[in-house]
């Protein structure tokens, strides 16, 4: 280590309203909230011995069979509960942020395994006291609630800010560390729960995904999160190419069987065609509620070109022109559906990409010009086939045998990172910043030389084109094309994957994509909820977090509540330098 | 006159039953700064929109060195006449220097492709634009707030980063609308100093301003508007004298008025 600064001494703000009188208590009820769940985990989840999935061992009296082992969920809460305690008692800066968000974590967790062992298992008495014990779930949760309300009552720090200088080398090495670690976790939690639909898979998922989301935000709140990621600044290339290779070497992880390569290659589609539409909502601020049409509109393409029985144009091209031809033709579709923004703006321009998006599945629908096959979709698409090899063929490259699907997650790989070069290069540049002029004030920005028109006509059609890109790798991938894939909502969902990740962001963007179209893959016995669950979800998020999970650093300033340290670090800045000024 | 840069020759604004604006012409000479006073809803601010293209006028017309000018802002920023906002409109959620280099927008040679392709043709504008605004940053002594969001800039230096937003437009004209409005009397006069040293650069001015004083201090003419008529137009000492703009500017007694120009009282 070469410097280390002390972080900013973080004046711990009072607690107002109903909790400034728990105040004195804040500690203890931290520490009983641990203890709790301790507790919560070692008791019996439920009375019987539940016959399915990995909930057996882990919910009956396990403590007497194997004493102090715990595995799954309980393991977690084992860990949550254990550092909750260490965090209360000792002097760590930013300790009340922390507890706070493994106390969110713990309540997840019990209420997520407690619904499902309710549910799934034998209705309430699962978790009620019928045989005496069984109220691990209860224990657990009233821990959760008393470690929430504990960190709140004494007081939320601001999150540190660190700013350790190691040796670039060694920063590089931890870099790698990171990545792999990030690597093993995403594997983790796609493989988790297994395949969708049986038993308590869906709860496996969601107690896991809230244990990751938790640890996560723990991380954040202690403000390591954020030096790591000054550190991917610091080392911009290598940290790109790190990532990169770590997703190319996700096949090699738990998740290198052909049916998670298949998930992972349809989650790309839509974090492709979410990094696209992100252009046109993020940066240049249009509503576009229709924009799955695109996506639509490049898989029929493809679909036509790609030799189908059923396609009515009798050619066969290969697949990277078929690429380009389809989101060129998307992209033209843009600038027809972007040239009204000519004239309307706001709540009129996103009932004109509503009307577009219905326009398209009604004709898609009604089988227009003999392109789409209505309601029988295309189907019998043949595989992609460059250099002699079909794409949906496992590969053995020496010893090593990889899974069927594992070239289409390559090619899907390299498409998205493709579509975030483009992203990233559009937004810091002239034409970017002239998007995001038109967001924050177009009228400003016409008057600052803007040629309004043009400019968010092809914010229109490079997010089209993208899509149109992310569509004829849908059509090969899936094999069948129907216009029920591009419904409304789609859109929405979309849409709301941008929002929900944050907006403006390559990372917000692939993570909204991947939480939305995993969620219905995982709970498919939920698949009625579905959209409940998903209203719920953004509810909460624009609650909490209404500039999402990765929020753009400049509109992280615009949203974000007054403890965001980035926000309080310029203020106090402007006001150290109003006060130089005036002396 | 043979060497005015702007001229508006009739313009009428009306909206509805409204006449803002009733044939307005004036002509702005090179490098000359004009102040245009006027009491409130004497239709100052919408002149400003009539030149600039926001609005269309109802009648008349409005020329840069005789050629005349388009009904779109863009185009009229591009043939150079740029212009700031009474209430401030700053890309609030960019930074001061991305906010300058938005300005610099219309004077860069950067295609889409070049935008997206990142070659030495993106490098050498971009090199040129960041450039540019650091020099107009430091022009209006912001630089120490180049990377801050425009939000958070206090609020007189938010005036100062719309000048240095126009300015980077290269601009032959700059319509300031109340450039000083809710600064103290420090910043007020750094103001003035910097309204002159932008008329150093061959650039012609006219502001907007309720502050009396600091027309009269500032400008080689000044124009009256009253309920959307150019009463009078002359050099500060001659507008100043004229009984016509004392009464009907203030509707008060002379005397009373005349007293409180001299003491360069601010109107509210
Ligand atoms: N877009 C518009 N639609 C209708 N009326 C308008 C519009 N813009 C301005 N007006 C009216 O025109 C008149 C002149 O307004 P303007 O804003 O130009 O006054 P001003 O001289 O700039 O006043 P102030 O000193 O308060 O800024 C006012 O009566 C105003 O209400
Ligand atoms: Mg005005």
């Amino acid at each position: 280590m070469t410097t280390i600064e002390k972080p900013r001494p973080a004046a711990v703000p009072e607690p107002t309203g109903r909790l400034a009188g728990l105040a004195p208590h804040a500690r203890t009820l931290r520490v009983l909230g641990g203890v709790l769940t301790v507790v919560g985990t070692y008791l019996p989840w439920a009375t019987f011995v539940l016959n399915d999935g990995p909930y057996p061992e882990q919910s009956t009296l396990e403590f007497f069979t194997v004493p102090y082992g715990v595995t799954g969920f309980r393991l977690h809460l084992l860990l949550f509960g254990i550092a909750a305690i260490v965090l209360a008692l000792a002097a760590v800066p930013a300790k009340g942020r922390m507890i706070r968000a493994l106390g969110v974590g713990v309540i997840a967790i019990s209420v997520v395994n407690g619904l499902y062992i309710v549910g799934e298992g034998g209705g309430l008495g699962a978790i009620t006291v019928a045989d005496g014990v069984a109220f691990g779930a209860i224990v657990a949760l009233i821990g959760g609630v008393l470690l929430v309300v504990g960190a709140n009552a004494g007081g939320i720090e601001p999150q540190p800010v660190w700013n350790w200088r190691l040796n670039p080398w060694v920063e590089r090495a931890l870099l790698v560390v990171v990545v792999v670690v990030l690597l093993l976790l995403v594997a983790a939690v796609l493989t988790s729960g297994g395949q969708g639909g049986s038993g308590y898979a869906g709860g496996v998922f969601l107690s896991f995904l809230a244990a990751v989301g938790a640890a996560i935000a723990a991380l954040s709140a202690s403000g390591l999160l954020a030096w790591v990621t000054a550190l991917t600044e610091r080392h911009r290339l290598y940290s790109v190419a790190l990532l990169l290779a770590a997703a190319l070497l996700l096949p090699l992880t738990s998740a290198g069987t052909e049916y998670w390569m298949t998930v992972a290659a349809t989650i790309g589609v839509y974090a492709a065609t979410a990094i696209g539409l992100n252009i046109v909502v993020g940066l240049a601020g249009l509503l576009d509620l229709g924009y799955v049409a695109f996506l639509g509109i490049g898989a029929f393409v493809a679909a036509n070109l790609s030799g189908a029985a059923a396609s009515t144009i009798g050619i066969t091209l290969p697949f990277p022109l078929v690429m380009v031809i389809a989101a060129i033709i998307a992209g033209i579709f843009g600038a027809i559906v972007g040239s009204p923004t000519l004239r309307v703006r706001g709540d009129y321009l996103a009932i004109v990409t509503l009307a577009f998006g219905e326009i398209f599945v009604r004709s898609a629908q009604n089988n227009i010009g003999g392109l789409t096959g209505g309601s029988n979709a295309i189907p019998n698409i043949p595989p992609v086939s460059l250099f002699g090899t079909d794409f949906n063929e496992g590969v053995e490259i020496g010893a090593l045998e990889l899974p069927p699907g594992f070239l289409y997650y390559v090619l899907i790989v390299l498409i998205i990172s493709a579509v975030m070069v483009v992203f990233a290069n559009l937004k810091f540049s002239r034409l970017g910043r002239a998007w995001i002029a038109i967001r924050e004030d177009e009228d400003a920005a016409r008057a600052m030389g803007i040629r309004t028109g043009p400019i968010k006509i092809l914010a229109f059609l490079i997010g089209a084109m993208l899509a149109g890109l992310a569509g004829a790798f849908y059509a090969h991938k899936l094999g069948t094309v129907s216009y029920e894939s591009f419904r409304f909502l789609e859109s929405v969902t979309l849409l709301a994957a941008v929002i929900l990740g944050g907006m403006g962001t390559i990372p917000g963007a692939v993570l909204g994509a991947s939480v939305l179209f995993v969620l219905p893959e995982k709970l498919r016995e939920f698949s009625e909820y579905r959209l409940l669950l998903f209203g719920i979800a953004l509810v909460l998020i624009m609650r909490f977090r209404p500039q999402g999970i990765v929020p753009d650093a400049h509109r992280r300033a615009e949203l974000a509540p007054e403890t965001d340290p980035a926000i309080v670090a310029a203020e106090e800045k402007v006001a150290a330098e109003a006060k130089g000024e005036k002396s | 006159m043979t060497d005015a840069i702007l001229n508006a020759t009739g313009v009428t604004m009306r909206f509805g039953g409204l006449t803002a604006l009733n044939d307005v012409s004036f002509s702005l000479t090179e490098g000359e700064v004009i102040g245009l006073i006027g009491p409130n809803g004497a239709g100052k601010t919408t002149l400003f929109n009539c030149l600039t293209g926001l609005y269309s006028p109802t009648a008349g017309e409005v020329a840069l060195r005789g050629k005349q000018l388009p009904e779109d802002p863009a185009k009229v920023t591009e043939l150079g006449v740029a212009r700031t906002f009474q209430n401030i409109r700053l890309f609030p959620s960019m930074t001061a220097e991305e906010n300058v280099l938005v300005g610099r927008h219309c004077r860069m040679k950067q295609s889409p492709f070049s935008s997206l392709l990142h070659g030495p043709g993106f490098r050498r504008s971009e090199a040129e634009a960041l450039t540019r605004s650091a020099e107009l940053l430091e022009f209006v002594g912001l630089t120490r707030f180049s990377d801050e969001l425009a939000r958070n800039l206090p609020y007189g230096d938010q005036r100062r980063l719309e000048i240095a937003r126009a300015l980077a437009t290269d601009p032959s004209v700059l319509l300031l609308d109340e450039p000083t409005a809710g600064m103290n009397a420090q910043e007020t006069e750094a103001t003035r100093r910097l309204i002159l040293s932008i008329r150093e650069l061959g650039v012609s001015v006219v502001v907007i301003e309720h502050d009396t004083k600091f027309i009269f201090t500032l400008c080689d003419r000044v124009l009256v508007l009253v309920q959307g008529e150019l009463l009078v137009e002359g050099t500060p000492d001659e507008v100043r004298g004229d009984p016509r703009v004392v009464e009907a500017y203030l509707g008060a007694p002379p005397e009373e008025v005349e007293a409180q120009i001299h003491a360069g009282e601010q109107t509210p």
